[in-house]
C-alpha cells in the first residue's frame, strides 16, 4: 500500500491539494468562530495601517483599485504583444536585431517568447484578473470592497514585480541574485494582500455568494495552496511534480478566475440571466477535481518562478493512467464554461445580445477557442506524459495561442465591461473598439496558426531525418509574423481608446446608444410593402428599428429648393 | 440672374464641411516632397539629394532587417498612448 502511495506522485499531491482547498472552503463558509473577529481586525490593520505613509498617497475612491489594475493591465497587453511578436520573427531571421548586439544584449527568439509569456500572463491576464474579480466580487456580495487603497497601492506593486520577472526571462541571474525568484517573492506579496482584501470583503457580507464569486475566489487562493501541496508532498525536484504544480497553478489562478470573471461579464454585458447554475459548478468541481490540460509541457516557468531545480519528467505507469484520466476529464469543465459563456450571451436566441458593446465580442471569440485548444492541449499534455513526445514541437505554439485566443479575449472582454462600472465612462469609441477587437482576434489566431503550420512542419521534416530547411516552413512563419503585428496594432488601439474614454467617454449614467457608434442606421423608415432581405441590404442590423411611415393622400407639388425669406 | 439670386447662389455653393487646416496643411506637404523629389531627379539625374545621402549611410547595418519598421510602429504605438494620457490627463 505504502509502495502505491510513493509511486503515484500525481495522486498524493493532489490528495494533499482537494484536502487544502476543502478546509479553506469550510474556513470560508463557517468562519474561524471566535477568532474570526481577531483576524479580521489584524488583517485590516496590515492592509491599510501597516503601510504607514504609503496608504496616504492615495485616495481610496470606490472603484480606483479595479480601475488602476485594469488601466495597467492594457498597458501590459501592448507590452507582451511587442515582445511575443519580436519572439515570432526572430524564430525565421534570427539576426535580424544584431546591431543590439553593439549594446550587450543578445536577443534570442526563445527568450523573447518567455518574457511575452511574464508579460501577458502576469502583467496583462494576471492584472485583469484581479481588477476585474475587485470589482466583481464585492458586487456579487452587495458589500464595498474591505480596502480601496490597498488594492491601489498593491496594483504597483505588482508591476514591478512582472517587470522583474521579464528582466529575469532575459538574464535568470544578476550577480548572485536569482532575478525570477525576486519577482515571484514580490508577486507573491501582493498575491497575499489581494487574497486578504477578498476575504476580508466577503467575510463583511451575509449575501450568498454565486458561483462566479467561488470561481474568483478559488482562482486566487488555488494558487498558493498549489504550492504548498507541492512542498507537503516533497515532490517538488521530481518532473512529474513540477509539471503537476505547473498545471495545478494554470487550472486555479488563470482558468478558475477567467471562468469567474467571464460568466459574470457574459451575464452583466449581455444583460441575459447565466444560462446554468448548474453548468458553472461543474465548473468549479471540474476545475478543481481534475488537471486542465490547458498550457505548456514544459513546465520552465513554474521551475524558475518556485526557484526549483529542473528534472526530466518520468511517469510510472499509474501516473500515466491517473494523469491522463485526470486530464481527459477536465475537458468537461472546458465544454460546460464554453457552453455556458456562449449561450448566456444569446439568451432566447442565436445571436449574441448588445454585439457592439466593447468586451462582448472578446469574450465570444475567447469561448468559442476554448474547445478546440482544449482538445489540441489534451493530446500534447497525455503524448508528454507517455514519454512519446511526438508533439512537443508545436507545445510551445499551442500555449501561445491558448494565451492570445483563450486568456487574452477572456479577460479584456471581462476588463472592458467591467472598466465603465468602476471608471464611470464608456470607452470613446465603441467602433475603435470593434476595429482594435478584430485586429487583435484576426492576428493573434491567424498569425499563430499559420507559425503553427510551419512548426508541424518542421517536426515532420525532422521526424523523416530531412536536413534541407524548408522554404515553406519559413515562408509560413514570416507570414505569421507579419499577421501577428496586428495583434500590436489592436493592443494601441484598445490602450487610446480606453485612456481618451476614462476622460472623454460618454457617461455611464447618460447610457450609450449603441446604434450611434455603429455604421448601420438607427432607423429603417418603411414606406411600402418590402422583404426582410432588402431591409438588411440597406445596412440594418438586428438593432435597427423599423418604423412604418405611412402614406399621405395630400396632391404632390414641385420641392422648394430656396424658401423666399 | 438678378444679383440677389447669385447672392443667394454663393451661399448655397458655400461649404459647411472644410477640413481643418492641420489636414490641408499635411497633404501640401506630401505632395510638395513628392514633387521636388521628381523635380530633383530630373534636374540631376542619379545624383545623391543633399544632406539626407549624408545621414542615412550612418544607419547602415542598424535598420538592416524588415522588423526595425515594426518596431518603429510599436514605438510610435507607444508614444500614441503615452501621448494620450498625458493630453487627457492635461487637457482643459
Amino acid at each position: 500500500m505504502s509502495e502505491v502511495l510513493i509511486m503515484d506522485t500525481i495522486l498524493s499531491i493532489l490528495v494533499i491539494f482537494w484536502i487544502l482547498i476543502f478546509i479553506s472552503y469550510i474556513l470560508m463558509e463557517k468562519g474561524l468562530g471566535v477568532f474570526g473577529q481577531i483576524v479580521r481586525g489584524l488583517t485590516m490593520f496590515m492592509l491599510e495601517k501597516v503601510l504607514g505613509p504609503g496608504a496616504d498617497l492615495v485616495e481610496g475612491r470606490k472603484g480606483s483599485g479595479p480601475m488602476v489594475w485594469i488601466i495597467q493591465g492594457v498597458l501590459w497587453l501592448f507590452l507582451s504583444s511587442t515582445l511575443t511578436f519580436i519572439g515570432l520573427w526572430l524564430a525565421h531571421d534570427p539576426t535580424a536585431l544584431h546591431s543590439l548586439e553593439a549594446w550587450g544584449y543578445h536577443p534570442v527568439s526563445s527568450e523573447l517568447f518567455y518574457a511575452g509569456k511574464f508579460a501577458a500572463l502576469f502583467g496583462c491576464v494576471g492584472m485583469f484578473i484581479i481588477g476585474t474579480g475587485l470589482h466583481i466580487l464585492p458586487n456579487l456580495l452587495e458589500t464595498n470592497l474591505a480596502s480601496e487603497k490597498n488594492a491601489v497601492l498593491t496594483s504597483f506593486v505588482w508591476t514591478i514585480s512582472v517587470i522583474i520577472l521579464v528582466i529575469g526571462s532575459q538574464n535568470h541571474y544578476i550577480g548572485p541574485v536569482n532575478v525570477i525568484l525576486l519577482g515571484t517573492g514580490l508577486n507573491s506579496v501582493v498575491g497575499v494582500a489581494v487574497i486578504a482584501n477578498q476575504l476580508l470583503t466577503k467575510a463583511s457580507s451575509n449575501v450568498q455568494l454565486a458561483t462566479p464569486g467561488w470561481l474568483i475566489i478559488f482562482g486566487l487562493i488555488g494558487n498558493p495552496i498549489a504550492v504548498i501541496s507541492l512542498f507537503l508532498s516533497g515532490e517538488y525536484d521530481t518532473g512529474l511534480g513540477q509539471w503537476l504544480v505547473y498545471h495545478l497553478i494554470g487550472a486555479t489562478f488563470f482558468f478558475s478566475s477567467i471562468a469567474g470573471i467571464s460568466l459574470y461579464s457574459a451575464s452583466f454585458g449581455s444583460g441575459n440571466a447565466l444560462w446554468s447554475q448548474t453548468v458553472a459548478g461543474v465548473v468549479i468541481f471540474g476545475t478543481l477535481i481534475t488537471i486542465n490540460p490547458l498550457g505548456n509541457a514544459d513546465p520552465t516557468m513554474a521551475i524558475d518562478m518556485l526557484g526549483l531545480t529542473s528534472s526530466d519528467l518520468v511517469a510510472t505507469h499509474q501516473d500515466n493512467v491517473a494523469g491522463s484520466f485526470l486530464m481527459a476529464l477536465a475537458i468537461m469543465p472546458i465544454i460546460a464554461l464554453s457552453s455556458n459563456i456562449l449561450i448566456t450571451l444569446r439568451g432566447t436566441d442565436v445571436f449574441v445580445e448588445n454585439p457592439d458593446s466593447a468586451g462582448i465580442p472578446e469574450i465570444n471569440f475567447g469561448a468559442w477557442m476554448l474547445l478546440p485548444l482544449g482538445i489540441a492541449a489534451l493530446f500534447i499534455q497525455t503524448d508528454t506524459l507517455s514519454g512519446t513526445n511526438e508533439l512537443s514541437g508545436i507545445s510551445n505554439i499551442l500555449d501561445l495561442m491558448t494565451i492570445w485566443t483563450i486568456f487574452i479575449p477572456l479577460t479584456m472582454g471581462a476588463a472592458l465591461q467591467v472598466l465603465p462600472s468602476v471608471s464611470g465612462r464608456y470607452p470613446l469609441s465603441q467602433n475603435r473598439a470593434r476595429l482594435a477587437f478584430w485586429m487583435l482576434s484576426a492576428g493573434a489566431l491567424l498569425g499563430l496558426s499559420l507559425t503553427m503550420m510551419s512548426d508541424i512542419a518542421d517536426s515532420v521534416l525532422l521526424e523523416a531525418l530531412v536536413e534541407e530547411p524548408s522554404t515553406l516552413s519559413h515562408t509560413l512563419r514570416k507570414a505569421g509574423s507579419v499577421i501577428f503585428y496586428g495583434t500590436v496594432l489592436g493592443a494601441i488601439f484598445h490602450s487610446t481608446n480606453l485612456f481618451s474614454g476614462l476622460y472623454r467617454g460618454a457617461k455611464v449614467s447618460t447610457g450609450l446608444n449603441l446604434s450611434e457608434t455603429t455604421f448601420a442606421p438607427t432607423s429603417y423608415p418603411l414606406t411600402s410593402t418590402t422583404t426582410i432581405r432588402k431591409i438588411l441590404a440597406s445596412g440594418a442590423v438586428l438593432d435597427t428599428n423599423v418604423v412604418p411611415t405611412f402614406e399621405s393622400n395630400e396632391s404632390g407639388s414641385p420641392t422648394l429648393i430656396h424658401e423666399e425669406e | 440672374m438678378s444679383d440677389n439670386g447669385s447672392g443667394k447662389i454663393g451661399q448655397f455653393l458655400q461649404g459647411e464641411k472644410e477640413p481643418s487646416s492641420s489636414w490641408v496643411i499635411l497633404v501640401i506637404g506630401v505632395v510638395a516632397s513628392l514633387s521636388f523629389l521628381v523635380i530633383y531627379n530630373i534636374l540631376y539625374p542619379g545624383q545623391d539629394l543633399p544632406v539626407i545621402s549624408s545621414i542615412l549611410p550612418m544607419f547602415e547595418g542598424v535598420f538592416d532587417s524588415g522588423i526595425w519598421f515594426f518596431i518603429l510602429g510599436a514605438m510610435i504605438g507607444a508614444f500614441a498612448i503615452l501621448g494620450t494620457i498625458l493630453t487627457e490627463a492635461t487637457i482643459e
